[in-house]
């Protein structure tokens, strides 16, 4: 690992200011990042710690069961959180997914979706949840929706010296799964990730969220399988549609993980079973 | 490049250190204090040789960089056994055959004590998914499972 | 039941407190004061020409003590590349420094210039003539010609008689083969027996496939490490962590031009071997070499990347299999021709391909095997190297035979076996094996017989042999004033091994487990020892403790009939003492009391030597089930059931028996199903655990595992080495089980999800 300057600020605006500087890192549970330096992917000449600032830990629950969670929530209290459990069923699944107990203890939910890995397992929940991302800088704060923050592979909208400092989760969906293809139980990266979000009317589909991961250079929504949804009972040919309307809406890339068309064909396997899952749950 | 003031709990003893902030606490840990128990398997995570509790939490202390430890009490392996008494994790791994090698050993007690002093009342199959953090090449897991199945009955009937 | 106390039980073993406790130390836990340490240079191309090593700037780095390259090398044995790369990540210079951060940054900045090649990968394209060649030509005639040439050479040798038309006749016939030519070749083997011809022409049913397995890593999950110490008088110290301490020495010595004498090899506590943990260019020459120049101790440890880049795996290969029998079920050809890829080195297990033959008695039998250059690191031994590569295409390609002619697997198999007194090669026959009683087993404790399959469900069977090896090996026992008996060798522990040698001498000494101690000792100290791989360790070292606690047995009585005053026939140790077999009332005097008495008078301290050579060693075998259950949309298989039995001889700790069943099993399991050393143009591409997969705790079942014990003539109590057979059977276990859940045949391993999903569609799922 090559050496840094390293800074432990405890305040955004210190963080910010320091952050807003060229070569810097910031470190959140530190998973990706004390790796990529061993790996030397990332050489920063600082590494700004965001441990000592306060309130950017846990996860709090509004009257109207709206969620708001800490970036500097751990994965563990993420999966481990019975309101997002509750609520937000996917999500807490997605966090259990990602490495190890250990691993979760020190990765933050702020550092996986900071990270824009397009395979991360938090961000297909996020996405579902409909989630609002609160960025603050030294010049103010400012609000993005998930499913804007992601521009690329490893980038996002967030300009230099911008943290995110939490996430809030609106009115919940009444039932929400998330699948990741893998070949290991556990500590394997998802070949792709699948979830789905449905609130039930009399049992017709409103409010249905499809989100996939690792399937696109950035998260996505498969926004018309979730149009085929809406407003219909579930048939085992909507559901058909819906995961091949899914399917189309990837566009995976082949890797020394697995090909281009087992990713497209997993997600509408994935599709068909989350949204059913979705549904059941509901 | 400036070294910080590191003051570490380790196994109940204080441990003022001067350290590169490029250190991990695993490297900490084995280099600057010595205590060699906890092992490298992969420098990645993703095999849990490493693995210490940190305030209570089971990490890998290879992701861990030793500057951000400071003011916390670490466990290592070599803090299990109290007054020449083995911990009975350690005392099942021990009758059940549940090491080979037992270069993994260190790693999976520690993470094995972790859950047991979260919640001993797993399952089989719950304490197989909780403990993939851990790889072992020796084993085939058969008698590692059965090592903290056994130690997870014996903690809830002396609790 | 036996009449023994101590072997046959299940004890803890020797190093369980510092195991458990972190006490125990590994390579990587020696630091001798002022220590260095090293990290390799490595090449960043697959295949390349070297124009340049520049270690200037690295020279400057404060920090750095010594930088090597293949100049600092004086025998000049290749230890670093020095014209030409022939793998990504091989060494080409090695620098010391008094932080291993240091370190790496010095050897981030020493500059190579490459002239890139092209580079192969394949080993069905390393044997093409487009391929690029690694070693000069390396070209070889395939079996065919081979067979033509031999002919063509042996009729021209013969100058008594004018053999030109026959020549010329043959000659046109090569003619037919342009294709058998094969490029790249680092060895051949080749093999028969009966006439292959006219076995395939009696068979009723004839099955041909080819069978491809990757090449995987034995992932000891300790990477390798050594630390070395030069002093000035030339005195070499190394703190190695292998399975062969004396093979370091003579390896160290060798590749050095160092004696013997001025090497000390301290065997660590290893942390996993499985076969990888012999090489001695890997790490301790460079730490060795670095030591040697820099005046202070050095350690040279690699990552697990390092591991990947730069290990030693089991080679990967692809096999050529046809099988014929009758209908009503007997075997009668079997042929094979394989492509092992033995990556830039030779050395690759070609010769494993006769275990295709596995434990059936198969008239017609033909095998040719070639090693195959390609751009990848060289290999080396994997826990029955080259057997679980051959007996998964053999065990695959039997069950297809099954299948086809409407038999059990599990009778199929009985019907075929080897029985005791069938004639095998070289003029022998088949000692009393379990090959059958190993079987049945598995079949019974596993419900073969009455088994059930949900949807997507199915069970696999295969069975696996192996033979361990033997070699020489010394053991000192001595028996102390207190009654404690202590124990003195050379060998490394590889896993539960000293405990078994503490187990048969407190057999033979009749003291209790707990008093006997054992300690291993350095190159320096030990009396010699061979290596402890290829399943040695308990029928070597057995027999040779066996040996010396019978010296010192014998030495006991003596001593006894001194004291006593009593005939050595009339005396018997029992219960750590010797008693007076006919005295009315009982007389008898404890070992600790025999052995303060001989200290205090002339006898001198109770000391017995064991020496061993050899013996013939019995085959093995491994019998495996296991149900599964695949999701036909993923191509996820999940393990429901896993069932091991195993001819062990006689399990002399069974705990320890138990444990290497499970652990062999599971990395059968685990190459079936996960493990994979992927490479693309610029070398391995999987060099980590997060897609280089080891199977975790949540992957599996319990390993059900069952012990046969059918004694081996020459092993101590009967004991076979246990080790490595139960890694064989598992490749072919699994991929029958899923040819019976979902009715694909995987030919090319791991089993991953794309591959089911992919064989489902082309079967009209």
């Amino acid at each position: 690992m090559r050496n840094f300057e390293f800074f432990e600020p405890t305040t955004l605006a210190e963080a910010s200011r320091l952050f807003a500087q060229e070569h810097t890192q910031l470190l959140a549970g530190g998973t990706d990042l004390v790796i990529g330096m061993k790996a030397l992917t990332e050489a920063p000449q600082s590494v700004i710690s965001l441990q000592k600032i306060p309130g950017l830990a846990g996860v709090t629950t509004e009257s109207d069961n709206s969620i708001s969670v800490g970036a500097m929530t751990k994965v563990r209290a993420v999966e481990l959180s019975a309101d997002i459990q509750q609520h937000h069923t996917a999500l807490a699944e997605g966090a259990a997914e990602i490495g190890s107990i250990q691993i979760r203890n020190l990765a933050t939910i702020g550092g996986n979706i900071a990270h824009a890995s397009p395979a991360a397992d938090t961000v297909a929940g996020l996405l579902v949840a409909d989630a609002q991302v609160d960025i603050a800088s030294a010049d103010g704060e400012r609000t993005v929706s998930i499913d804007e923050l992601f521009t690329g592979p490893g980038q996002t909208v967030l300009a230099p010296g911008e943290i995110i400092t939490r996430f809030r989760l609106p009115s919940p969906a009444s039932g929400s799964h998330y699948i990741k293809h893998k070949i290991r139980e556990v500590m394997d990266l998802a070949f792709i990730g699948v979830a789905a979000a449905v609130n039930l009317n009399d049992g017709v589909i409103t409010d249905a969220r499809i989100g996939l991961a690792a399937v696109a250079p950035t998260p996505i929504r498969a926004t018309e399988a979730e149009n085929l949804l809406n407003g219909n009972q579930l048939t085992a040919e909507l559901l058909a549609q819906a995961g091949e309307a899914a399917a189309a809406a990837a566009s995976p890339i082949s890797d020394l993980r697995c090909s281009a068309e087992h990713r497209s064909e997993m997600v509408n396997v994935l599709t068909r079973r989350t949204v059913q899952e979705a549904v059941n749950r509901a | 490049m400036a070294k910080h003031h590191v003051n570490l709990k380790v196994n109940g003893d204080e441990h003022d250190l001067l350290v590169e902030p490029r250190k991990t606490l695993l490297a900490v840990l084995r280099d600057t204090i010595g205590l060699t128990g906890t092992k490298e398997g992969c420098s990645t995570g993703d095999c849990g040789a490493c693995t210490v509790i940190v305030d209570g939490e089971a990490v890998t202390s290879c992701m861990v960089l030793g500057v951000t430890a400071s003011g916390k009490e670490i466990t290592t392996i070599e803090g299990l056994a109290g007054d020449g008494e083995l911990h009975p994790v350690q005392q099942a791994f021990i009758n059940t055959g549940g090491y080979q090698c037992g270069f993994c050993t260190p790693g999976f007690i520690m993470a094995s004590k972790a859950l047991l002093d979260e919640n001993p009342n797993r399952s089989e199959e719950e304490f197989r998914h909780a403990l993939g953090g851990n790889i072992c090449r020796c084993t085939g897991y058969t008698k590692i499972l059965e090592a903290v199945l056994k130690a997870a009955e014996e903690i809830r009937t002396t609790a | 039941m036996s009449d023994y106390t101590v072997v046959g039980q299940t004890v803890a073993r020797v190093d369980a407190v510092e195991k458990v406790t972190g006490a125990a130390q590994y390579g990587a836990d020696v630091h001798p004061p002022g220590m260095l340490y090293g990290k390799i240079v490595r090449s960043k191309q697959a295949h390349a020409n070297i124009l340049s090593i520049d270690t200037s700037e690295a020279e400057k780095l404060p920090g750095v003590k010594a930088i090597i390259t293949q100049d600092d090398v004086p025998s000049g044995r290749r230890v670093f590349a020095t014209d030409k790369i022939l793998y990504l990540g091989e060494p080409l210079a090695a620098v010391a420094a008094t932080d291993p951060d240091i370190a790496e940054e010095a050897a981030e900045l020493i500059k190579i210039e490459y002239e890139v090649l092209p580079v192969v990968q394949d080993v069905m394209e390393a044997i093409k003539p487009s391929a690029p060649r690694l070693h000069g030509d390396g070209t070889k005639d395939g079996p065919n010609r081979r067979e033509i040439a031999t002919q063509i050479r042996r009729l021209t040798r013969d100058k008594e008689n004018d053999h030109s038309d026959e020549i010329s006749k043959l000659e046109a016939e090569l003619e037919n083969y342009p294709d058998e030519v094969y490029y790249n070749i680092s060895a051949e083997s080749h093999s028969d027996a009966g006439d292959i011809e006219k076995g395939f022409a009696e068979c009723d049913v004839v099955v041909e496939d080819t069978y491809v397995i990757p090449r995987v890593h034995q992932t000891y999950m300790e990477p390798h490490v050594s630390v070395a110490s030069a002093d000035s008088s030339g005195k070499v110290t190394v703190w190695a962590s292998t399975q062969g301490p004396f093979a370091i020495r003579s390896g160290i010595a060798g590749t050095l031009g160092i004696p013997l004498t001025q090497i000390n090899v301290i065997g660590t506590t290893m942390g996993g071997g499985f076969g990888g943990r012999f090489g001695v260019i890997i790490t301790h020459v460079p730490a060795v070499l670095l030591s040697q120049k820099s005046g202070r101790p050095v350690r040279v440890q690699m990552t697990r990347e390092e591991e990947f880049t730069d290990g030693r795996p089991a080679p990967g290969c692809v096999i050529k299999l046809k099988t014929g029998a009758t209908n009503d079920g007997r075997i009668l050809a079997r042929q094979a021709l394989a492509f092992w890829d033995s990556g830039s080195v030779s050395g690759a297990s070609i010769g494993s391909t006769i275990r295709v033959r596995g434990v059936y008695k198969i008239p017609n039998l033909k095998v040719d095997a070639y090693g195959v250059h390609t751009n990848k690191s060289g290999t080396a031994a994997y826990r029955a190297p080259g057997a679980p590569q051959a007996i998964f295409a053999g065990e695959s390609q039997l069950d297809e035979i099954a299948e086809r002619i409407g038999m059990d697997p599990v009778k199929f198999r009985l019907m075929n076996m080897r029985e005791e007194g069938d004639p095998i090669p070289a003029g022998a026959t088949e000692p009393k094996v379990g090959y059958k009683e190993t079987l049945e087993a598995v079949a019974d404790a596993a419900g073969w017989w009455d088994r059930e399959a949900g949807e997507n469900q199915g069970w696999g069977v295969a069975v696996g042999d192996w033979t361990n090896g033997c070699g020489p090996g010394g053991v000192y026992v001595a028996v102390h004033e207190d009654g404690s008996v202590r124990i003195f060798h050379g060998s490394m522990d590889i896993t539960g091994t000293d405990t078994a040698i503490s187990q048969i001498i407190a057999e033979i000494l009749t003291v209790p487990y707990e008093s006997v101690t054992i300690r291993r000792g350095d190159t320096d100290s030990a009396p010699y020892s061979t290596g402890s791989g290829g399943s040695v360790v308990t029928f070597t070292m057995g027999n040779t403790a066996k040996l010396a606690a019978e010296d010192a047995h014998q030495r006991i009585l003596e001593l006894a009939s001194e004291r006593l005053n009593m005939n050595v026939d009339n005396l018997e140790l029992r219960d750590g003492e010797v008693h007076v077999v006919t005295a009315d009332p009982p007389k008898s005097i404890l070992l600790g009391e025999l052995a303060a008495y001989s200290l205090s008078t002339t006898g001198g301290p109770i000391v017995g030597k064991g020496s061993f050579a050899r013996q013939a060693s019995t085959p093995a075998l491994a019998a495996q089930i296991a149900k599964v259950e695949v999701d036909p949309d993923t191509g996820r298989t999940r393990v429901l059931k896993l069932v091991a039995s195993q001819d062990v001889g006689f399990a002399i700790n069974p705990m320890a028996v138990e444990g290497q069943i499970e652990g062999g099993t599971v990395q059968g399991y685990a190459w079936a199903m996960m493990e994979e050393m992927q490479y693309g143009e610029d070398g391995n591409i999987n060099p980590g655990f997060v897609d280089y997969r080891v199977p975790t705790s949540a992957d599996l079942p319990t390993v059900e595992s069952v012990i046969v014990e059918v004694p081996a003539p020459n092993g101590p109590y009967g004991a076979k080495g246990v080790g490595e057979p139960p890694i064989t059977p598992t490749l072919a276990t699994m991929a029958n089980a899923v040819k019976d859940a979902v009715g694909i045949r995987v030919t090319e391993l791991p089993i991953k999800p794309e591959k089911v999903v992919q064989a489902l569609q082309s079967n009209g799922h």
